[in-house]
């Protein structure tokens, strides 16, 4: 439990992190191409909880699937795991793509980025969280 | 891996998201979605981006099944519930995170997050149902 939580806290730090620097820097210029699609600066900014209440969901599904099924894979488990759980979620980007007026180059950054973002997330809790060692049976 | 059942409920999970989607979004949240109609692409605009969303729907579902076939692949329709509820936290954790940058209103957000509950819940739960590892050869 303990582990699990430490791993919790890590990846939830990088993925903040990220966030910040891919949606709020790096990404700025194209979500202005679409003002329309957003709310405005200081009505995100009364909103900010939910984002940080929406990251911690998507850490805490991570490490639960990590923790139920892959774990003692060590690293490499963690970055597989992140990769199909993106995989999973380009899939679902594609389809809000086709019913919202997105830039395409909005849904390929945000894919790049975001299968960099799980394989670091993957190898964050992988290298963190450990299995409880089975107990002896006399 | 038993590619053949590996298959099967990969069709199928994909025909029950693809058909649930339709419904649940497509219809049943179609006047709630209507609110705030910035956020969509016209009747037209969609209709010329449809593959996409079938595309989607495949993605979703042949990485879905991936995860079961190496997470329970032994488990049965309650290890595929399971495992889909928790994939369906992680879109849940999006939702949200696009509700506070998007316009959408609760209503809408709700929806998303019932709708992904139910979906991704029941698409784990027909994969548990239908795949089964090979059985190991007799040596």
């Amino acid at each position: 439990m303990k582990r699990f939580i430490v791993a919790f806290i890590a990846a939830y730090v990088f993925m903040f992190f990220w966030g910040w620097l891919l949606n709020g820097v790096l990404l700025k210029d194209i979500y202005a191409q679409t003002p329309n699609l957003w709310r405005p600066q200081s009505e995100m900014m009364s909103l900010f909880h939910w984002i940080i209440i929406g990251q911690a969901l998507v850490i805490f599904a991570f490490v639960m699937i990590y923790a139920s099924g892959f774990a003692g894979g060590g690293v490499i488990a963690g970055i597989r795991l992140g990769i199909v759980l993106e995989i999973a979620a380009i899939g679902m980007r594609l389809a809000i793509y086709a019913v919202q007026p997105f830039p395409g180059k909005l849904i390929v950054y945000g894919s790049i980025s975001g299968l960099i973002e799980m394989i670091i997330v993957g190898a964050i809790v992988a290298a963190i969280y450990k299995p409880a060692p089975a107990r002896m049976s006399t | 891996m038993n590619w053949k059942k590996f298959f099967i409920a990969f069709i199928a999970a994909f025909i029950f998201l693809f058909v649930f989607g339709f419904l649940w979004y497509g219809k049943f949240m179609d006047p709630i979605h209507k609110e705030v109609p910035m956020l969509w692409r016209t009747q037209a605009d969609f209709g010329s981006h449809f593959p996409w969303l079938v595309l989607g729907h495949i993605v979703v579902a042949f990485f879905l099944t991936m995860l079961y076939a190496h997470f329970v692949p032994a488990g049965g329709a309650g290890a595929g519930f399971s495992l889909g509820i928790l994939l369906a936290l992680l879109f849940v954790g999006n939702n949200v995170i696009v509700f506070a940058v998007q316009p959408l209103t609760t209503k809408i957000l709700w929806g998303w997050i019932v709708g992904d509950l139910i979906q991704f819940g029941f698409a784990g739960a027909i994969i548990g149902a239908i795949y089964k590892p090979s059985s190991p050869t007799a040596s």
